[in-house]
């Protein structure tokens, strides 16, 4: 039973990983993404190669070297155990600066597709009549790019759900605190059980497969008959 | 009345916008040119769109813009008012409206950023005929009801100056009648300053009561309309508008009986002299009244005077008049009076002037204290033997004079 209860406990940190991840992300994408959609440098193509490096990386080398930097002898390491008086590196806080690194194309694309997409027609419009920057996003940009919000939240939280490498890499493997569901799986196979590698593996599958049918769902258009 | 002081350059692919003019602004004044003379450029920059301009705009002595090119730091900071906060509205050519919100929500979204709304909403979707369409999505409607809207939602930010970029270009012929039309009556009703950039002289003849022209980045010309189209005449390079006689005339009210009229309508010259032309031309709800021989319904006006910029309907006792042109190519002299022609149009007026390009002769005329121009041939020009002072005969048909070319 207490390890049915330690499963648990890894979908419960899994779970709040994913969300205040997926949360950091849309607050810092959004920018980003904004950001680069309006750029009009030739800058702009380093900046999006650094924002889409963890689409190709192995997660091991960017685990590696967040390891590297969150050690106490390295001086993000440092800094952040003189600010928080706790060690960085296998922290919960590790792992939720790896997931955000680790998951930021997954929305800052879409966002910056949607933003492309949206251009600045729109927003010229409402300036004119009177709607400042916030304003703007707001009532023109948010409701307009709602879909791509959806699609970049979810795709951010999936992707959290589905990390290893950065996780085993920066946050050890901790009960409670950086035990997510896909360590507890290797955690089975290794000790060649089966069959509770079997109820964790088939649940994240369902779970997955049953988020993305949802994020296609909401997206999908039923082709519109202009009357 | 409001002023609009202009020193701005902007550098563009081809050339340099350099504006040094002030405007008063009063009605609505045309800013005429080409495709690519800047004009747009010169309404984006007005409006707070373009921020790559050098140089001082102001409005009713308030700085929107003071930078120059070398900002020392002795230099007063530059100014740049943004665009939301500038209380001018445009009408882009393409309407813009916004997608996720039906009609009466998009004129909502302006209504609530107007800083002290005075207009009612249900007043402004009567007075743009957009009732039966107010609850509808925008993505249905059709060119000219989107742009009824957009016109409708600018109306409703309350500006103090409306900027109109080209709003007919993407239109139907009926739908840019119908919309010209809306624009007189929002000008009679609201009395809002326009400023109308369009690269048509026919719209631009119909609603504009001063017209600004750009070429190349540069104001040429600027004056009353007709005044400016006329010089328009005789710029012999100008490949962009037809030499024409421009005219604003009263419309003549005590017909015949309707079958009597021929399908004609009439304007009177100053002289007492009388113009004939297709009796659709004017207005609709004119023919109507025309037909029916009826005393005409004074136009519903608006003064600014009235506390309550709600609409109201005024009565006004102006003289109807109507705007209309005639191409200079087709008007025929004649240096006596011909008296068994089908030509219904027949005036008599005294040569002024006598300009000979190539084998194009343009001869202007005075007549009844109006000036009309006539192309003819440098062959008919030594047939003739025309010359300045000489009194002649203009013939043209009633199908000739145009309020629009189709």
């Amino acid at each position: 039973m207490l390890a049915m209860d330690a499963d648990l406990l890894a979908l419960l940190t899994t779970f709040k990983v994913a969300s205040l991840t997926t949360l950091i992300l849309l607050l810092l994408g959004t920018p980003i993404a904004w950001f680069l959609a309006k750029m009009n440098s030739r800058f702009k193509v380093i900046l999006e190669a650094i924002v889409a490096l963890p689409l190709i990386l192995p997660p091991t080398v960017l685990g590696f070297y967040l390891l590297l930097a969150f050690s106490p002898q390295s001086l993000p390491g440092q800094l952040w155990q003189q600010g928080t008086g706790q060690q960085l590196a296998f922290s919960f806080s590790a792992i939720i600066i790896g997931s955000v690194l680790y998951s930021l194309p997954f929305v800052v694309q879409p966002l910056q597709k949607a933003f492309e997409q949206l251009g600045d027609h729109l927003l010229e419009a409402g300036a004119v009549l009177g709607a400042g920057p916030i304003d703007r996003f707001f009532h023109i940009v948010l409701p307009l790019t709602k879909a791509s919000f959806i699609t970049a939240a979810s795709l951010g939280f999936a992707h959290t759900v589905g990390e290893f490498g950065v996780v085993l890499m920066i946050g050890g493997n901790i009960p409670g605190e950086t035990r997510v569901l896909s360590i507890a799986l290797f955690d089975h196979v290794e000790a060649f059980n089966y069959t509770k590698a079997h109820l964790l593996a088939g649940g994240l599958l369902i779970g997955s497969m049953i988020l993305l049918a949802l994020i296609y769902l909401i997206n999908y258009q039923p082709k519109q008959v202009r009357r | 009345m409001s002023i609009l002081s202009l020193n701005l350059i902007c550098k563009l692919d081809h050339f340099t916008l350099q504006i040094n003019q002030t405007l008063e602004l009063k009605g609505i004044t045309g800013i005429y040119g080409h495709s690519g003379s800047g004009k747009s450029t010169l309404l984006r920059i007005i409006a707070g769109l373009n921020n790559h301009a050098v140089g001082q705009l102001s409005f009713n002595e308030l700085s929107l813009q003071s930078n120059s090119l070398k900002n020392n730091n002795l230099q007063k900071k530059a100014i740049f008012i943004p665009p939301q906060k500038r209380n001018f509205s445009l009408v882009f050519q393409d309407s813009r409206l916004f997608p996720h919100l039906n009609v009466r929500e998009n004129l909502i979204f302006a209504a609530k950023r107007c800083k002290n709304s005075q207009l009612n909403l249900d007043d402004v979707i009567k007075l743009t005929e957009l009732s039966p369409l107010a609850e509808k999505p925008v993505t249905i409607l059709s060119g000219g009801e989107q742009q009824r809207v957009a016109l409708a939602r600018a109306i409703l930010a309350e500006p103090e100056l409306l900027l109109l970029d080209e709003p007919l270009s993407a239109l139907d012929q009926k739908s840019k009648t119908n919309i010209l039309q809306l624009l007189k009556n929002i000008q009679n009703q609201l009395n809002i300053p326009m400023l109308y950039v369009s690269h048509s002289l026919d719209e631009l003849q119909q609603v504009a009561d001063k017209l600004m022209v750009i070429s190349q980045g540069e104001v040429i010309n600027f004056g009353a309309i007709h005044q400016v189209i006329h010089q328009l005449n005789f710029q012999t390079d100008n490949q962009t508008s037809y030499q024409q006689t421009s005219l604003s005339l009263p419309i003549k009210m005590d017909n015949e009986q309707p079958q009597n009229n021929h399908g004609l309508a009439t304007l009177s010259l100053d002289d007492g002299q009388e113009i004939y032309l297709p009796l659709h031309l004017l207005p609709d709800t004119l023919q109507a009244k025309t037909l029916e021989t009826e005393k005409i319904q004074p136009e519903t006006i608006h003064s600014k005077t009235i506390p309550s910029k709600t609409i109201k309907n005024k009565k006004s006792h102006n003289q109807l008049t109507l705007r209309c042109f005639i191409l200079a190519s087709d008007i025929s002299l004649c240096k006596t009076e011909s008296n068994n022609s089908s030509i219904v149009n027949h005036l008599v007026g005294v040569i002024s002037k006598i300009l000979i390009t190539d084998h194009n002769v343009l001869v202007t005329i005075n007549c009844a204290e109006q000036e009309f121009f006539a192309s003819i041939s440098s062959f008919s020009l030594d047939r003739l033997a025309l010359k300045p002072e000489q009194t002649i005969y203009m013939q043209f048909k009633a199908s000739a004079v145009r309020t629009f070319i189709h």
